[in-house]
């Protein structure tokens, strides 16, 4: 095959009944959609638990999937509403606990930490980092989290992750905003400084600062 | 470029989201803005810090096993080219355990057969992660009786001859206590009535068939309201009483009639070999559907095409949607309620929907409020399993809105929308 197919050929291919269309599907998206959900969640084995029920779903829905979605939207969108549903039974089955309640009397989407579970291989300050990350992620408001993650891990653009979680563009980006503003405070706090910062990969776009 | 302007695409800039032009515009006015300069280089700072939540995990081995178990016993399901062993079971079913995609309970359905590969319906249960508890077939054992006086015959015989019965499927959110009662209740109903019928005097070469009528679509639900459309068990039962007799008349040899109501197709099914409760050990044909109103809207070949060609997934799209849609306008509700079900059973879910949504403008000219809303239920569903889910959500809040007394439609959109939908709480705005 001379050149890579797009999601949505190899999802075509898969509705025609090819199952190795699907199998590269699932090779391209996997740690992806892991890593979002492990973010989200904080949980490597919930977060493994419904990355399968999203591709689950995936396979379920493939016949009635029309191409005029992008796959990678239809994927997200799913293990999105599955962190959503989470987040409720959780708070079914939440005790009581100190910091249960987020903000506004709102529940946080989960309560669980970060296991251990750190690559060796990864550079130390991205060791160090990513627990105070993820620590930081779990304690912005749920929409924030989602918002911040879909758009800087997921790779979203604003547009869609508005029409997945269904409000305005405007407001996603506000979101954003303060998702951004509110890592920033939490990580400088916890003495995440700028050279460690500067050990990581770069963020891709608008790194040179005046 | 304004100030504002610029302010409000700076996160846009950062994530490389403009043009190369409006780029540079905001590129000029931060380059002479002290304060955008400063937002500027504060989001940059935060996602350097937050780096690292862009390095991917890895699940762990076996992650993918289930699920390209999965995606293969469905691909194989789905594309299975002969069709000559596949059914398509109209209406509300759940056949034999296997799993209805829970995006559209009503849906066509395939059911695999004939000595093929039989753990396809079990893996296929296996993806919905559902149970067959919900199972809405039962084999019963032949009433095809050779004659009366070839009785030995036939119970010799009665290995091969099955009838499949369909009852609407009963859905999860169904309190499971009235599902059951509800469940037995209707197999009893369909026991006393196939020996009735098997017990009754009938000339001599003849067969008994008996069908299972399945009102689909009902105006003043008596009883359980089950998943969305099922229409309820015991009414079904009453007609199917009725069927009974006059199919005897029609009847054909070796033969078993499954009829969904409604205008849907008729099924033969013949069991070859009594595999209680496993629906891939039997053969399965289709016979002539019935005369019934609207059945001319879908053209003849569409149906025989169905039963000639491999259909892809996605096949029994092909019915001509615009054309459908148009043509049903000048109907009445029941008729356009009719065509929507037959689009939706077609795989047509867009199709479906807009003409439900047309029945239920309807019916809600006529004050019919139950069925308007049951139109709009059956609208969510059809964009559900279209994956429309922003237009689902759309026509559900005009259901809520709109019919807020009618709980069981509502809470089969709300079924519908279960996969995807969003909690109130963090869906607004912040």
């Amino acid at each position: 095959m001379a050149q890579e197919r797009t999601d949505e050929e190899l999802l075509a291919a898969y509705q025609q009944g090819d199952p190795g269309a699907f199998e590269s599907l699932l090779r391209r998206y996997r740690a992806p959609l892991f890593t979002f959900l492990l973010r989200m969640l904080g949980d490597r084995e919930k977060a493994e638990d419904l990355a399968q029920e999203t591709f689950l779903r995936i396979v379920k829905g493939a016949p009635d999937w029309e191409h005029r979605a992008r796959f990678q939207t239809w994927l997200f969108t799913i293990a999105r509403n599955l962190c959503v549903d989470q987040s409720r039974r959780d708070r079914f089955r939440r005790a009581d606990s100190l910091d249960a309640e987020g903000k506004d009397g709102e529940p946080p989407m989960v309560e669980s930490v970060p296991g251990p579970g750190i690559d060796p291989e990864r550079g130390a300050a991205s060791a160090r980092i990513r627990p105070l990350l993820q620590k930081a992620l779990l304690s912005l408001p749920a929409e924030q989290r989602e918002v911040f993650i879909l758009r800087e891990q997921a790779g979203v653009p604003f547009r869609e992750i508005a029409e997945m979680i269904g409000v305005n563009e405007n407001t996603v980006k506000s979101r954003m905003r303060y998702a951004l503003e509110a890592l920033r405070k939490a990580l400088a706090a916890a003495g995440v400084s700028e050279e460690a910062a500067a050990e990581e990969p770069a963020p891709g776009v608008g790194l040179g600062r005046a | 470029m304004t100030h504002a302007e610029s302010r409000d695409l700076l996160l846009e800039l950062a994530y490389g989201e403009l043009d190369a032009a409006r780029a540079a515009e905001v590129e000029r006015h931060v380059s002479s803005c002290p304060e955008c300069r400063e937002e500027k280089a504060a989001l940059e700072e935060a996602r350097r810090m937050a780096a690292p939540v862009r390095e991917l995990e890895e699940p762990s081995p076996g992650f993918d096993d289930r699920i390209l178990r999965a995606a293969r016993a469905q691909a194989q399901l789905e594309h299975d080219g002969n069709v000559g062993e596949v059914i398509e079971v109209t209406g509300s079913v759940r056949p034999l355990g296997v799993d209805v995609a829970r995006i559209d309970a009503h849906g066509p359905v395939k059911t695999r057969s004939a000595g093929r590969r039989r753990p396809l319906w079990v893996v296929r249960t296996a993806v919905a992660g559902s149970v067959a508890a919900a199972a809405a077939l039962a084999l019963v054992v032949g009433n095809t009786l050779e004659t009366r006086r070839n009785a030995e015959k036939a119970a010799a015989a009665r290995s091969s001859d099955f009838e499949i019965r369909v009852q609407p499927a009963a859905p999860q959110a169904v309190d499971s206590a009235l599902r059951e009662a509800e469940a037995k209740k209707g197999q009893d109903d369909l026991d006393r009535k196939a020996s009735e019928v098997a017990g009754a005097p009938a000339p001599p070469q003849e067969k008994n068939d008996v069908g299972v009528h399945l009102p689909l679509r009902k105006r003043a639900p008596s009883g359980v309201r089950i998943q969305g459309s099922g229409g309820d068990a015991s009414e079904s039962q009453a007609k199917a009483a009725a069927n009974a007799k006059k199919e005897r008349a029609a009847a054909v040899e070796n033969r078993s009639v499954v009829q969904a109501g409604g205008g849907a197709l008729t099924q033969k099914v013949t069991e070859e070999k009594p595999s209680e409760g496993n629906p891939s050990g039997g053969k399965l044909s289709r016979s002539t559907p019935p005369a019934v109103p609207l059945r001319d809207v879908e053209p003849p070949q569409t149906v025989a095409a169905r039963q000639e060609t491999p259909r892809p997934m996605a096949g029994a799209k092909a019915y001509a949607p615009a054309a459908t849609a148009e043509a049903h306008r000048s109907l009445e509700a029941p008729a356009v309620e009719a065509n929507a079900q037959q689009a939706r059973h077609a795989g047509n879910y867009r199709v479906a929907a807009q003409l439900y949504r047309d029945a239920a403008a309807m019916r809600q000219r006529e004050n019919d409020s139950s069925t308007a809303a049951w139109n709009l239920a059956h609208a969510v569903e059809c964009l559900s399993a279209a994956g429309q889910f922003v237009e689902a959500r759309k026509v559900r809040d005009e259901l809520v809105r709109s019919y807020p007394a009618e709980a069981s439609a509502l809470a089969a959109a709300a079924r519908a929308l279960r996969e995807v939908d969003v909690p109130a709480a963090s869906s607004s705005p912040r």
